[in-house]
Order: C-alpha cells, then sequence, then structure tokens
C-alpha cells in the first residue's frame, strides 16, 4: 500500500490527489493521508507531497469541466472539513466524477459518493450554523467583532454572506481555534488573515461595558419564550450547547 | 398612565412589549431574496434564517415585539385585552429602530416583527407601524426583512403603504368559525378581517403582473410534479364556502408600478382549543385560506389560558401541543406532498389519531394503493409512502437511474425504514415477511409512534441524572 500524505489546507490536498492519480499505482493501491501520520502501519510505502499551484489549478480545472461547478464547490466544502479522512474522501469520490461525469453527483448509492456528500453536508451545515448563531459585539470605533470556534475552517465559507448583509460596517470574524481572521473594512472587499498572539489578545477582551444592547438582547430573549411550553431537549437539537460558547445570550 | 410611560426604561418596555408580542407563533424571515446593497443594512433569504432558540425551542429569527400593548378591544383570549390589569408600555418609532438596526449588526436577528394592540382606534395605531417601517426603511437604511401585522378596520390606504415597505404581512385569523370569533373577540369581524386580506392579495398580484409573474406565489417545487394539489388553478374540489364566511368584494386596484408589495406573501394565524372548532374545520379553513386568497403560510397556535374566563378552557388547561403538532403535520401535507384536506379527515372522522401522524393514518386507509415500488414508482407515488419525504424521494428518484436501489441504499438515502418497511417493495420484495394488513401494521406503527407522542405531551419529564442538579454537589468542590 502506498500512502501519501499533505498539509491540511487545500492546495496541499489537491495536490496530493494530482500525484496520486499522476502516480499510476492503481487505485487500489493507494491511500491519501493528512500529515502528521501518527501512526506509521507496516507495508506502507508513505510518500510526501509539496503543494504545487500549477497541479492545483490542473485539478481545480478537470473537476470544473469534467464534473460540474457544483461538484467543485463540494470539494471545496469538503477540503475545509476536520475529518482527518478527507483527501481519501474527495479522491474516492473523484473516481466517480471523472468517470461518470455530472451524473456522478446523482449516484448516492455508491459508497463512495455517499460518504462526499455526507462529508459535504456536515460542512455545509456547520457553516449555515455559523451564519445563524455568530454573534458581533461592538468595539470601539463601530468595529464588530466575532469569536467562533468551528470544528471545520468555515471562514472562507461564511464571509461572503456577511459580506453582502453589512456591506457598509467595519466587521471581522476571528477562529479561535485556528487563530485566523476574516477583515471587512467598511465599503471594500474582505480578505483572510493569520492573527499574531499580541493582535489575538486584544481582540479577545470583549468590551462590553458601555454597550447596553447585549443586554437588551438577553432579557429579549429571556422574555420571548412561553413558560407554558419549555422543552429545552427541542432547544438543544436546533441550537446544540457546543454552539452556544460564543453566543451572547448564554453569557 | 402616562406617568408610568415615562418612567420604563427601554429595557422594561422591550421585556413587556416582547413578552406580550410572544403569543404570536409566526416568526420566519422566509419568502424573498434580496442582495445587500453599500450604504445599507441587511439583506434577505429565501429560506429563512434563524438566529437563536428561546427555552421553549422555537425559534426566534425576527425582533418579535409589539409597538404597544395598549388595547382598546376586548378580546377574551387575549393578555393585552383591555380588561386586564397589565403594565402598559408604547415604543417610540425611533426606539423600535435602534432597536432594530443594533441588533441585526450584531447578527442577533434577521428583521422586525411588528404587532400591536388597537391604540386609541385602528387608523391612530397602523399610522404609528407606517411611521416606524417608513423610518426604518428611509432614514434607517434597513435592508433587511419586516413583517407586520394589518390591524383590522385600519383604513385602506394605510394598509397599502405599510405592505411597499413590508416584506409580509398577516392578520390573524385566530378562530376559523364566526360564532366563536363572535363568541371570543366581540369587536372583530368576519368582514374586518378578510376584507384587509383580500386587499393584501390583490396587490401582491397586482405587483407580481407587473413584474411579469404569475398571479399566484410560488409555491414548493414539489408541486409541479403533482396532480390534483390544492395549488392547482383549478383545483378539482372546490370547497363549498359555507365552510368560512364569504370573501368580500376585492378593492380598487392598487398602481404598484413594479414596487415591491409584501413580496414574501401573507399569513394567518389560528387559536388551537380555545374555542370548540374540530381539526376537520381548522383543515378546511387552512385549504380555503390557501386557495381562495393565496396566503402563503397559516400557522397555529395551541392555545395557552392566560385570563380566567367562563367562555375559556380552565387556566390549568395544557396547551394542546400533540394536536397543533398534527395539523402542523397536515399543513405540510397539504403545501408539500399533492394531499387535499378531505383525504385526511372527514365529517365522520373529523379529529386526528393521536397515536399516528396523518399521513400513516392514511396510509393504512389506503392500504389498496400498497406496497409501491421503489424502482418504478413515479415521485408522487414515492411522496405518498409514510417515511419518504419531499427530498428523500427527489434523491431515489435521481439515483435510481444508474443502479436498482436496496433497503441498505434507502436507509443511506434518508429514508425513514421505521415506518416505510410496510408500505415498500425493492425489486418486489419487501423487507421481511410482512402482511399487508391493517390491524398488524397498526400495531406495529404505534409501537413505535407512542414514545413521540408522549414525549411530546410530557417534554422533560425523563431525562438523564446529573449529578450537580439533583444531589446540589457543588462544582469546582
Amino acid at each position: 500500500m502506498n500512502v501519501f500524505t499533505c498539509e491540511n489546507n487545500l492546495e496541499a490536498i489537491l495536490t496530493c490527489i494530482y500525484d496520486a492519480w499522476a502516480s499510476k499505482l492503481g487505485h487500489r493501491n493507494l491511500r491519501l493521508m493528512l500529515e502528521p501520520v501518527l501512526e506509521p502501519e507496516l507495508f506502507c510505502d508513505y510518500i510526501h507531497t509539496e503543494p504545487d499551484s500549477e497541479k492545483v489549478s490542473k485539478v481545480i480545472r478537470s473537476i470544473w469541466k469534467k464534473i460540474s461547478a457544483e461538484a467543485w464547490q463540494m470539494v471545496y466544502s469538503c477540503a475545509m472539513s476536520c475529518v482527518p479522512e478527507k483527501p481519501d474522501i474527495i479522491y474516492r469520490f473523484l473516481l466517480y466524477g471523472f468517470a461518470y461525469g455530472r451524473r456522478a453527483l446523482e449516484m448516492l448509492q455508491e459508497p463512495a459518493v455517499m460518504e462526499f456528500f455526507a462529508l459535504d453536508r456536515r460542512v455545509t451545515n456547520e457553516v449555515h450554523h455559523y451564519r445563524e448563531f455568530i454573534r458581533f459585539s461592538s468595539f470601539p470605533g463601530d468595529v464588530l467583532v466575532s469569536h467562533i470556534s468551528p470544528r471545520s475552517d468555515v471562514l472562507t465559507l461564511t464571509a461572503p454572506y456577511f459580506a453582502d448583509r453589512l456591506p457598509s460596517e467595519h466587521w471581522m470574524i476571528i477562529d479561535d481555534n485556528r487563530r485566523t481572521a476574516v477583515v471587512h473594512p467598511k465599503d471594500e472587499d474582505f480578505y483572510l488573515t493569520r492573527l499574531d498572539p499580541e493582535e489575538f489578545s486584544r481582540l479577545s477582551i470583549p468590551d462590553r461595558k458601555d454597550d447596553p444592547y447585549p443586554e437588551l438582547w438577553k432579557g429579549f430573549f429571556r422574555s420571548v419564550s412561553i413558560q407554558a411550553r419549555e422543552n429545552y431537549r427541542c432547544q438543544r437539537n436546533f441550537l446544540p450547547l457546543w454552539m452556544r460558547e460564543h453566543m451572547t445570550e448564554f453569557q | 398612565m402616562e406617568i408610568k410611560h415615562q418612567s420604563l426604561s427601554l429595557q422594561e418596555k422591550l421585556n413587556i412589549l416582547a413578552d406580550a408580542a410572544k403569543y404570536d407563533v409566526a416568526c420566519t424571515s422566509s419568502g424573498v431574496d434580496r442582495k445587500g446593497q453599500k450604504g445599507s443594512l441587511g439583506n434577505s433569504h429565501a429560506a429563512g434564517i434563524c438566529h437563536s432558540f428561546s427555552a421553549d425551542g422555537r425559534c426566534i429569527s425576527l425582533l418579535k415585539i409589539l409597538l404597544s400593548n395598549d388595547c382598546v378591544y376586548d378580546c377574551k383570549y387575549c393578555i393585552n385585552r383591555v380588561s386586564n390589569q397589565t403594565t402598559r408600555a408604547t415604543f417610540t418609532p425611533e426606539e423600535i429602530c435602534t432597536l432594530v438596526t443594533e441588533f441585526y449588526r450584531r447578527n442577533y436577528i434577521e428583521g422586525l416583527f411588528l404587532s400591536s394592540g388597537v391604540v386609541r382606534n385602528p387608523a391612530y395605531t397602523a399610522e404609528q407601524m407606517y411611521r416606524t417601517l417608513y423610518l426604518l426603511r428611509t432614514r434607517y437604511h434597513f435592508n433587511g426583512y419586516i413583517h407586520v401585522k394589518a390591524i383590522p378596520n385600519a383604513p385602506a390606504e394605510l394598509i397599502e403603504q405599510l405592505g411597499y415597505l413590508a416584506d409580509r404581512m398577516s392578520i390573524n385569523l385566530e378562530l376559523p368559525t364566526t360564532e366563536s370569533l363572535r363568541r371570543l373577540a366581540p369587536h372583530k369581524s368576519p368582514a374586518s378581517i378578510l376584507k384587509p386580506i383580500a386587499q393584501i392579495q390583490h396587490g401582491i398580484e397586482d405587483y407580481r403582473l407587473s413584474i411579469g409573474k404569475d398571479r399566484r406565489m410560488e409555491r414548493h417545487r414539489t408541486n409541479r410534479y403533482l396532480s390534483g394539489t390544492i395549488f392547482e388553478t383549478v383545483p378539482k374540489q372546490r370547497l363549498e364556502e359555507k365552510a368560512v364566511p364569504v370573501k368580500t368584494a376585492s378593492s380598487a386596484p392598487f398602481s404598484s408600478q413594479g414596487k415591491p408589495f409584501v413580496p414574501a406573501g401573507q399569513s394567518t394565524q389560528m387559536i388551537v382549543g380555545a374555542s370548540g372548532e374540530t381539526d376537520y374545520q381548522l383543515l378546511l379553513t387552512t385549504q380555503y385560506m390557501y386557495q381562495a386568497y393565496d396566503l402563503k403560510r397559516v400557522f397555529y397556535s395551541a392555545y395557552i389560558p392566560l385570563n380566567e374566563d367562563p367562555e375559556l378552557p380552565a387556566p390549568d388547561t395544557p396547551p394542546p401541543l400533540l394536536r397543533e403538532h398534527r395539523l402542523y403535520q397536515a399543513d405540510w401535507l397539504l403545501r408539500y406532498y399533492g394531499f387535499q384536506a378531505s383525504d385526511l379527515l372527514s365529517e365522520e372522522r373529523p379529529s386526528f389519531n393521536v397515536l399516528l401522524d396523518p399521513k400513516c393514518d392514511w396510509a393504512l386507509r389506503h392500504l389498496e394503493l400498497f406496497p409501491v415500488e421503489i424502482n418504478r414508482a413515479d415521485y408522487s407515488e414515492l411522496l405518498k409512502v409514510p417515511g419518504i419525504g419531499v427530498k428523500s424521494a427527489m434523491r431515489i428518484v435521481n439515483s435510481r437511474r444508474t443502479s436498482c436501489l436496496t433497503f441498505e441504499h434507502l436507509k443511506k438515502i434518508g429514508v425513514v425504514l421505521k415506518r416505510a418497511k410496510y408500505f415498500i417493495t425493492c425489486s418486489g420484495k419487501m423487507m421481511y415477511r410482512i402482511p399487508v394488513e391493517e390491524a398488524f401494521i397498526t400495531r406495529q406503527l404505534i409501537g413505535e409512534d407512542r414514545r413521540k407522542s408522549w414525549e411530546l405531551e410530557h417534554p422533560d419529564a425523563c431525562r438523564q441524572l446529573s449529578l450537580f442538579d439533583d444531589f446540589h454537589i457543588e462544582r469546582n468542590g
């Protein structure tokens, strides 16, 4: 068995897929994996792949041409997931995709396609949750700052939505787990950036004392619930506990 | 009274007026897609976005408040009726505007849901609401979702103007029959409720025609593949109009000139369990409202006793949550699955089965149509199988093009086999040796279903023991 390994980012994953495909070792004889490889197996050759932008664009172009734009979007969101097996899941789907074209997206009975769909669904559901449950707090200078700790790397997938929604506001969304942030200056395009520890700690102190609205919102949140219908299980179904960490009304 | 008004802080007002508005169930922000614009705040998504879930498990999508809980009417079931001794509060339009924009910026809400008690008279109230919306849209540049209640008996011009600013409008039907309306809401008449509904319907039609769309609202795409749905332009069965008060004559046509008028359509709400209506009457009224007034949604609210009154259920009556749940299930069957009210219930069987959901119940009475072959049946037949929904039926139709489906595949596709297995075959075989017999299948299904309906009626009755809460062990030692 040959195992192709790569770092955990989009370019590396796509390059890894390209290299694995180009190796011509036979799809059955190879596997894709994220680095670091913590438990190396006997009888496996581990082949490290280096990100290469040319190979990346080739893979993207083939997905667009041979399957569809929708498939590329799904590949992208799968690559953002936190599941360590994701390169292999994407690879197994692409086998079908390149063989059957856009029809592959309807072949839900194939385990490889099904797994790919399930992974995509997990990420897009999480992205949707963050559209709903992101909370901004107001910082001095009319800057809105939000902290999230998502499982998948959702920043690039949520930012376009907020850019459309709050075009004329300064805002930023910070991923606490990955120390990355999307920054959107007023009336301009947003960009993705990495925060150094000093910036991060400066932005992590919530400055709410002079802001009356969080308290107003909490008051509203409490009064809008009907006591006779209380149902915490239903609430937990829709709003999982792990998402509540950064939500104003649960602080 | 005046002194009291002045002394209330914004927080107190918000709490009072949110508390007074919470019995209105419609909190959806759906039905309209609108892009954001530079210089203004907000956009809108047709699917609707929830922003939080309150302790009762209901979604919070909009800032649901009353403009005022001061009301001159005396509807028996309402907490804000004039004969109740509660603290009265009224927002100024500016207060509402800042609350909405500041909450929206922090992503707490998707927009505003504005209702109101009738202050002084309907015209004055509607005017205040119009001022609020006008300020919000123009001075505060708010581009998000607005749902506004039309006040019955308000002047037609004000309702029209509200319609140009709002995304959705609604007027609560509250009680589906004239008698119970007369009994419980003496100041309202069927005509005063249906007249504005018809007026808004015509406004929406004019707007839709003026931008080249079909006169009637879009419905879910599954309806295109079904025949005999309630949304067909010439419904197979026209309901007899005696079920509901007669539709009033239409008002003068608008000159909308392509300006959006209530683009997300209108909705209404009915109370379940306050008066003696049967489920059949409620469902017939629902269907009638969809067909005659082209409503986008009909909501149900389980009656929660707030006032003591000889005309009303006793104050300790638990809200009929299961009945409400069954009505919503039936409403979905009407809007997505091509059922008619008369398929589900009839004069002889006017109430829903407590133990079975309406679709299972229907399927058991029509066993001659089953079992359905998964690899052959058309979309509409698949939709009628209990345990197969709009999504899984579409997935079946798409994926069976490439190869035959088995039960294993169905499970992965998302079909609820514990219900569906009695009604389907894959390549001619059922999952187990199941006799297609009404009594047997009913017993099996009820066994599965009883737990669920019990849980609905007794939420949180059984839960896991917690060391901290039950034995009062302090955290951190």
